[in-house]
């Protein structure tokens, strides 16, 4: 059977569908039905005469002529679904509903293309195969679309994979567990256990639907409890228990709604004043709106295009006056410039993010820690897009506005940092990285290339009336940056990279130094 | 704040006030009672988020910060580290182990079974959970008067059996912290100790935290000498500085009889004070038109000077 789904170009390759279309524009005109019968002889599969093939060639060519020329008229009279147990009909024709709206042949074409695409995109499905049939024999020009489907055998499926979360900051080793199509509507509920580099765990519930409540995009909700521990950092532990529904998730835009009861504590009993002030239950309910435009040709090694994200969170959207009010907004812009020697690129890279809280007394308010900005880790700029995060040579949380911690008698750790890094309300960091393939075919066909860059960074706070002493100039002033280079070293689960750095500028009780450093960076 | 580099500015973090009370929490208040017996002068920080905490209230100087949930608590760990000591020479006192054993153990687990057991957490909501949404401060609550429970070892079965233990020390302990006390100022000769600011802190809570309905406030009202001391110690040490006079202690067990049924005892707090500013106004209206009466009579009148002043005579 004819599978026009699988070609990318309009024209399929196979010439058995051809000339049961042609018969059925020669039966406009001779109003004769015989194409019910020579798809039942294709179907059997008998061996055809070379009289038979070589008339079905000319057919063929005769068709793909007009199809160049003008374009085939055609209509979609009515969509079967085969092979369907579990899943709901109206959960695959929601799918395919592209189809109903295609007008010539070559559009039906491309649809069907479009089609399959989504149909494999529920991810419950093994195989899926599109195929055109002809329309009933009184209705001339119309065609039948006949949907085969194999449902995946086995509902679970286990997956353990790393990830690189914005909020995290870091890369993370996930292993989920996923039981689909439980009730027949492309659900799929997943376990998943996350743990990351910086000592957080999460443990969550989730439940994806493809459609909900005639809605075009896909519907997620996760249920999680999770924990993460800054107490080396900025002496604090955080710990949510909280719910998230993907409302809208789109090619461009993605919005998402986040309820959560988060704790912060500090059991060591170390913490600075700042993050002793903040120790204590939240509600935190916030609506986030992302807006992503990736056009470069990869995330893990861009040599081409350019990229914008911008995420805006707006928290305290509850009836309740009690719960965590704050706006937060991030931008990231990336521009990648082949220059083409040795597959080489410069990549610039420029991100921003303010956060501030709102309500009463909103000045002299101080913003909630962990909404705060923290730069430093060890991921690389290159790859993490979605805000300030990284800067290559600082430590995690290594930069930034810091108060010194409580004092302790018997100093027994004596390697323990005295500060904690308490995060900034605006931050800003800039990259830029030229890339480079080695001259040895060795290294080249493992992926294994070069890379020099620049990285500036800076942070500053804003709540608690420090508005008032915040200057642009001394902004500017107080910038930390730093020079390097390294190998990169792109594996199955992450990219590595080996860096030498070298810091040109950091403020006092920054946690830097010159040397080298490892990344681990997971395409986000 | 802000000068804390420059200079050694002492701040106790405490849970919010309400009740009339500079901070409604039972753990808190002792800690800022000390301090104010003892005249430091500190600032006072709030946080009203953390409910099921043992830190607070945590007393701290620059980087210098002194826990509830160490060495015994703020009071013991501020004697201990020099900052503040109104015990140095009590503490050799055999009287003040046993009055201290008495007020830290028998008066503490009867506030704590009535606050959270005896009048069911009414009280509660104000000093814990004003600032925390309604789903937090339910669950914490109840995670609360579980954990209280516990302390205390009530279970379903004993629960009538250490009710009645507890009521029980308690009246002991009222009586023979009445008997000691007398009509002395302070518990030991003349000086403030820190006892003073557990048993001042103690009254002060039952007598305006907790509902007219409260057993364990009727008990201590029928001690009308502890009443006394702890209204006195409250307008010289804690109203010295505060800027809103507090309503006399002594209006509360006169006006209401042992076992009143009248369910609020806040509004007549805030009706006394309504009271005494429209006794201000209605004199400062009644000396206005006397005045006013007197001018019109001296620019109007003229001679007849014997009229007015028997006019004013009858006023």
């Amino acid at each position: 059977m004819a599978n026009p789904a699988e070609k990318p170009d309009p024209i399929p390759s196979t010439p058995k569908l051809e000339p049961k279309d042609e018969r059925e524009e020669l039966e406009d005109i001779n109003g004769e039905e015989e194409e019910e019968e020579e798809y039942e002889d294709e179907d059997d599969g008998k061996p055809r005469t070379r009289e038979d093939a070589i008339a079905d060639r000319i057919k063929a060519e005769s068709l793909f002529r007009r199809m160049r020329e003008t374009p085939v008229a055609v209509r979609v009279h009515d969509v079967i679904v085969k092979g369907n147990e579990k899943t709901k009909d109206h959960v695959i024709e929601a799918e395919v509903d592209v189809l109903r709206q295609a007008t010539t042949l070559q559009e039906l074409l491309k649809a069907s293309n479009v089609a399959n695409f989504n149909l494999k995109a529920l991810d419950i499905f093994d195989a899926v195969k599109i195929t055109l049939d002809s329309g009933p024999p009184e209705l001339p020009g119309t065609t039948n679309v006949v949907i085969d489907v194999v449902e995946s055998k086995s509902p679970f499926i286990g997956q353990v994979g790393t990830f690189t979360k914005a909020e995290a900051k870091s890369s993370s080793l996930e292993g989920s567990l996923k039981y689909k199509n439980i009730f027949g509507y492309g659900d799929i509920w997943d376990g998943s256990l996350a743990y990351g580099c910086d000592h957080s765990t999460e443990v969550g519930l989730g439940m994806s639907l493809p459609r909900f409540r005639g809605r075009p995009t896909p519907f997620t909700s996760r249920v999680y409890l999770s924990t993460q521990d800054w107490l080396k950092f900025s002496s604090y532990k955080e710990r949510a228990l909280g719910l998230s529904l993907g409302l809208i998730a789109s090619k461009y835009h993605e919005l998402a709604y986040n309820i959560a009861w988060r704790n912060l504590i500090d059991p060591s009993q170390t913490a600075s004043r700042s993050i002793r002030r903040q120790l204590g239950h939240n509600l935190v309910s916030a609506l986030k709106y992302t807006f992503k435009f990736d056009q470069r040709n990869s995330s893990l090694r861009p040599t081409r295009g350019y990229s914008f994200i911008s995420t805006s969170q707006i928290g305290g959207l509850a009836p309740d006056s009690r719960t965590l009010r704050f706006l937060r907004q991030e931008i990231d812009l990336r521009y990648a410039v082949p220059l083409g020697f040795y597959r080489a690129a410069l990549n610039f890279g420029v991100a921003g993010g303010i956060t501030f809280p709102w309500g009463s007394e909103y000045k002299s308010k101080a913003s909630c820690i962990p909404e705060r900005f923290f730069l430093g880790g060890n991921i690389s700029p290159v790859c993490s897009l979605g805000g300030p995060s990284a800067l290559w040579g600082f430590k995690t949380r290594g930069l930034g506005p810091n108060e010194p911690r409580r004092e302790v008698q018997d100093n027994e750790s004596g390697d323990t940092y005295e500060r904690d890094f308490v995060g900034g309300d605006v931050a800003v960091t800039a990259f830029a990285d030229l890339s480079f393939d080695f001259p040895l075919k060795w290294f080249r066909d493992r992926g294994i290339h070069g890379h020099v860059f620049a990285c500036a960074g800076n942070m500053a706070e804003l709540s608690e009336n420090k508005n008032r002493n915040f200057t642009a100039s001394k902004f500017l002033q107080t910038f930390r940056s730093s020079v390097g280079a390294g190998i990169v070293v792109p594996t199955s689960l992450f990219r590595m990279e080996l860096n030498y750095c070298h810091i040109l500028k950091k403020q006092e009780h920054d946690r830097a130094k010159s040397g080298f450093f490892m990344t681990f960076s997971t395409s986000s | 704040m802000e000068g804390d580099q420059e200079t050694e500015v002492y701040t106790l973090v405490a849970r919010k006030p309400s009740f009339d009370l500079p901070t409604a929490c039972p753990n808190c208040l002792p800690a800022y009672i000390y301090l104010k017996l003892a005249q430091l002068p500190f600032e006072l920080a709030f946080n009203s988020t953390f409910p099921d905490s043992d830190e607070l209230p945590y007393f701290e100087s620059g980087t210098y910060v002194a826990y509830n949930n160490e060495d015994g608590g703020v009071i013991e760990k501020l004697k201990k580290d020099g900052i503040v000591n109104l015990d140095s020479q009590l503490q050799s006192l055999p009287e003040y182990l046993s009055l201290k054993a008495l007020i830290v153990s028998w008066l503490e687990e009867a506030l704590t079974y009535e606050i959270w057991v005896g009048t069911e957490g009414i009280s509660t909501t104000k000093i814990y959970y004003s600032d925390l949404p309604w789903v937090i401060s339910k669950v914490l609550f109840y995670k609360q008067t579980y954990l209280a429970k516990n302390r205390l070892g009530i279970t379903k079965e004993n629960a009538e059996q250490r009710e009645k233990q507890i009521y029980k020390r308690a009246s002991e302990a009222y009586e023979a912290l009445s008997t000691r006390l007398g009509e002395q100022k302070f518990l030991f000769e003349d000086r403030p100790s820190s006892l003073d600011a557990f048993l001042l802190s103690h009254i002060l809570f039952i007598i305006q935290a907790l509902p007219v309905t409260s057993v364990l406030r009727c008990k201590l009202l029928e001690h009308s000498n502890l009443v006394r001391y702890a209204e006195k110690l409250k307008s010289e040490f804690l109203e010295a500085s505060s800027s809103s006079p507090s309503p006399p202690l002594h209006s509360f067990p006169s006006s209401f009889p042992r076992k009143s049924s009248k369910p609020k005892s806040k509004p007549k707090v805030e009706k006394t004070e309504e009271e005494k500013k429209f006794k201000k106004r209605a004199r400062f209206f009644l000396a206005a038109q006397f005045l006013a009466v007197v001018i019109y009579v001296s620019v109007m009148g003229g001679g007849s000077s014997e009229e007015l002043e028997y006019e004013d005579e009858d006023d």
